[in-house]
């Protein structure tokens, strides 16, 4: 058990802003995002909330500003109940929010989405009177932005500033950031940091969600971690070393591969030629130099080099976010790399489409099981084909599909795989996540592949899916697969990888084998620090 | 797995995936029920008796062989133009463009006339003019789209004026009847769909338009292309990851899609009697495009279930005649009431159409922009 701070005093005096007591929250789907949190706001301080993804923080966040009712425990304010059927309440209650994705209307100026967020619906809207206000707000805060361009035209910066803007013109007493740094660049950053020092002073209070352990403790007053949905900390930014929060953040057990069970025989071929101790040394997967642009433009994968083998697990952690979505896209298809090389035994795959990808030999379990890995309204069998529905043993008379054998197929993947559906019609939709993510899974495996890239295999699935899935790819490792596992569960990847890497900003942190790495080198890895943490085994 | 039992298995599915929690046949059924009972208050309102009206309507649509003959004689370019509708949805667009695919393939057949043929070769190579043309016609929109980004909403509708002018002049100036000015020349004999009950309008065009049905139905269901076409339509991040080319299922669509509207073009020139040609002003042919949209939406974008909705509009169509002479129900009046049930019955469809395309348009429906 990790022991509990006590909960010191904000800086100086300042009277209570919200009190949350004994906060627990189930979701419908039986996940508990919160257990029994007690949390203190006072006026003047800015609260850094800090906690790997999956660590309750936006959940918190949600129930703090009233817009999520907790299961269990209250959130009370000497202003009265916090209790909000809108985010428009919650302004007008004094709680505003600056979310990672603004809402922003993106033809509107900035004058008219500060506007917008004043209207009632049928009132008519004062422009003019919105201008000067906004104006007068903007020599206040020292926040400037173009009022008169479209939102769509600033940078993202710009438009954060617009969407904080947005909240003060609403007169906020506590103004809540959700990652705010992850889209800025370091110039911006600064400024907001400067912002937020100056709005302290004016007596608001700020809660900073982030995983950046260098910015959470060059800002606030008062830092919160969160694990797995507990307070495990509440400390005083000047008394906490970087070293100890970082193992606040990723605590302290790994859970053991040991216990990794040995899959039926009949599970998947063993492919028929190997020697395990030849392959080993084969380099399957060689990436150098990889550097890729994200959604917007930026360098999300900023020169990555590493080389996956034969029998091996090659796992990549990190917060989400840090340019691994984009890694994986480049190795499948996906994405385009802006530069370097990426190889399959030799030959080159970089820029060529998800098929010709697949035909060297690569499977890809995408992140995204709802929107990449599956048509949702298709049925169990035509998801079951996706990728591989011209095979020849699908082929019927004049190049039809002949779906007996799809449906052969898909009843075999079901008993291998142990997919829980009515049967190979039912639409995918109506499957449970874990069933789903094991079709997927199935599919992939299906295709006998050489290469295995699983993005956030386990994400969101029940515990014994997410454990069949992480056996699974033990069992294709131990099968003479190279597997690439990329997760955000820094115990899945750490338990599973025979070498993990840390990814950070698009970079590699560093790689090694991960008993040679403690958990707070890790946590402080992930957060970014690297001064201070031990020298680490860089091959 | 035979085909019997995979139609069977496509009927499940689709009682399955009904809205409101109602199977889509029972959805249709009271969507029917609905329309009928609006358009009988309207009536009612007007001064007309309803069950008079609609006693009529059946008698004219459907109480007799040559009811019959004549529903399914509308009901022909119907089918085909809705199929333009229907195989474009599927593939995650929406291509308006079957009224003017279907001009072209109608002026096309016509050109027949000009050429000296085997006589058994005339009616293959009209529909192969036919569809050729309304492919070609198709084809642009798509191209716009797929390498320029342009709307196919915008472009179709576009180019169904541009048709519909280019008809004009064509009928007016090139394609002249020189014995009558009001349309152009006539298809030749020979080249002509027989005549399937006689002394009515239904020709053996019907059959070639089941038979394109049943194509497309067998094509976007038991084809690895037609797998293609409906994953790149249901999800095309997924249809990626899955490596498919949705560039080649856009335009794959389009081209079918053409066909089928030049097909239903080549149904009404070659085999409507008696003038075998299509008139000034396009009067016979106008609309039907447009009126197979709604076919395509009352049998859900379904080829089989389409065919059903042909019909169906097809005996409206014919229906309305005996309304207005043995009920006396005006002939705006019956336009009223059948747009009423028509209405009731699309509803469904366009709801489930448009939960799908508001993903992917966020501007057009109004979500909020993501920057």
């Amino acid at each position: 058990m990790v022991q509990v701070d006590q909960t010191p005093r904000a800086v100086g005096t300042s009277e209570l802003f919200l009190a949350a007591h004994g906060i627990s929250k189930t979701y419908s789907d039986g996940t508990e995002a919160l257990k029994r949190v007690d949390l203190e706001i006072h006026h003047g301080e800015i609260i850094g909330l800090l906690g790997e993804n999956g660590a309750g923080k936006t959940t918190l966040t949600k129930i703090l500003s009233g817009l999520l009712p907790p299961t269990e425990g209250r959130v009370e304010s000497p202003r009265g109940s916090v209790r909000f059927a809108s985010p428009r309440e919650a302004t007008d209650f004094g709680i505003g929010m600056v979310h990672q994705h603004f809402a922003l209307v993106g033809p509107f100026t900035a004058a008219e989405n500060v506007a917008l967020s004043h209207e009632r619906p049928f009132t008519r809207i004062r422009l003019a009177k919105s201008l000067e206000r906004l104006k007068a707000l903007m020599e206040e805060s020292g926040l400037h932005v173009p009022l008169d361009v479209p939102i769509e035209k600033l940078a993202v910066g710009e438009q954060q500033r617009v969407e904080i803007l947005k909240v003060l013109s609403r007169d906020v007493d506590l103004l809540i950031l959700d990652e705010p740094t992850s889209v800025l660049t370091p110039l911006e950053v600064d400024n907001l940091f400067e912002l937020l020092h100056k709005l302290r002073g004016q007596g608001k209070s700020i809660i900073l969600i982030t995983h950046k352990l260098k910015e959470v403790q060059s800002i606030t007053d008062r830092i919160v971690v969160l694990r797995h949905g507990e307070l495990v900390g509440n400390v005083r930014t000047s008394e906490a070393t970087t070293e100890h929060l970082a193992r606040l953040m990723v605590g302290e057990a790994l859970e053991q591969a040991a216990d990794a069970v040995e899959l039926r025989d009949d599970a998947l071929p063993v492919r028929r030629d190997e020697v395990l101790d030849d392959i080993e040394k084969e380099i399957v997967l060689h990436v150098e130099k990889l550097v890729s642009r994200g959604n917007t433009g930026e360098i999300a994968v900023d020169g990555v080099s590493f080389d996956v083998h034969a029998g091996e697990i090659f796992g990549i952690a990190g917060v989400e976010g840090n340019g691994q979505s984009e890694l994986v896209e480049c190795l499948t298809g996906l994405r385009v790399p802006t530069q370097g090389k990426a190889t399959i035994v030799g030959t080159d795959i970089l820029g060529r489409d998800p098929r010709e990808i697949y035909r060297l030999g690569v499977a890809h379990i995408p992140e995204d099981r709802w929107e990449v890995g599956l048509v949702l309204p298709f049925t169990l069998a035509e998801n079951a084909i996706l990728g591989i529905h011209r095979w020849e043993q699908f082929r019927g008379p004049l190049r039809t599909i002949r779906w007996g054998a799809v449906q052969q197929h898909v009843r075999a993947l079901m008993k291998r795989f142990e997919i829980r559906a009515t049967g190979p019609s039912a639409p995918a939709k109506s499957l449970s996540g874990g069933n789903q993510q094991k079709l997927i899974v199935g599919r992939e495996l299906a295709k006998d592949p050489a290469v295995i890239v699983a993005s956030q295999p386990t994400r969101g699935l029940d515990v014994a899916s997410a454990k069949y899935i992480r056996d699974l790819l033990v069992d294709m490792r131990n099968r003479g697969r190279a597997v690439l596992l990329v997760s955000a569960d820094l115990d899945e990847v750490l338990a599973r990888s025979d070498r993990v890497a840390i990814m950070y900003e698009g970079r590699f942190m560093t790689v090694c084998r991960p008993a040679e790495l403690d958990r707070e080198t890790v946590g402080m890895l992930m957060g970014g620090v690297t001064s201070g943490a031990k020298e680490v085994c860089d091959e | 797995m035979s085909e019997r039992e995979l139609l069977a298995q496509d009927i499940k599915g689709a009682l399955k995936r009904g809205l409101f929690g109602l199977s889509p046949i029972a959805e249709s059924l009271v969507a029917a029920a609905l329309g009928l009972i609006i358009g009988a208050i309207i009536m009612a309102l007007s001064g007309f008796d309803p069950i008079v009206a609609y006693a009529a309507l059946l008698k004219g649509g459907f109480a007799s062989t040559y009811a019959l003959a004549t529903s399914a004689a509308r009901a022909t370019p119907l089918l085909l133009t809705g199929l333009t509708f229907a195989i474009c949805v599927r593939a995650g667009m929406f291509n308006i463009g079957a009224e003017g695919q279907m001009y072209m393939g109608a002026l096309a057949a016509v050109t027949l006339s000009y050429f000296v043929l085997p006589p058994g070769l005339y009616q293959i190579v009209g529909i192969l003019f036919a569809m050729t043309a309304g492919a070609l016609w198709s084809l642009i929109p798509a191209l716009l789209r797929v390498f320029r980004g342009v709307s196919e909403v915008i472009s179709t509708i576009m180019f169904n004026w541009i048709s519909h002018f280019l008809a004009f002049y064509l009928i007016a100036k090139i394609l002249v009847d020189p014995a009558r000015s009001s349309q152009t020349v006539r298809v030749p004999v020979a080249a002509r769909f027989p005549i399937l009950i006689p002394r009515t309008d239904l020709s053996y065009a019907l059959f070639a338009a089941l038979a394109f049905a049943i194509l497309i139905y067998v094509l976007l269901w038991h084809t690895p292309t037609g797998y293609e076409i409906r994953a790149a339509g249901l999800n095309p991040r997924a249809a990626k990851y899955g490596g498919i080319k949705s560039k080649r299922t856009m335009i794959m669509s389009f081209l079918l899609g053409g066909m089928s509207a030049g097909l239903a073009g080549a149904a009404m020139a070659m085999g409507t009697p008696p003038s075998y040609a299509v008139f000034a002003g396009l009067s016979q042919i106008a609309n039907l495009g447009f009126n197979g949209m709604a076919v395509a939406m009352v049998g859900r974008n379904h080829p089989i279930g389409m065919i059903a909705s042909a019909l169906l509009f097809g005996g409206l169509a014919a229906g309305a005649r005996e309304m207005q002479i043995s009920a006396g129900v005006p002939v705006e009046m019956v336009g009223v009431v059948q747009g009423v049930i028509v209405i009731a019955l699309a509803v469904p469809e366009l709801l489930r159409i448009f939960r799908i395309f508001r993903k992917r348009w966020p501007r057009l429906f109004g979500r909020r922009a993501e920057v």
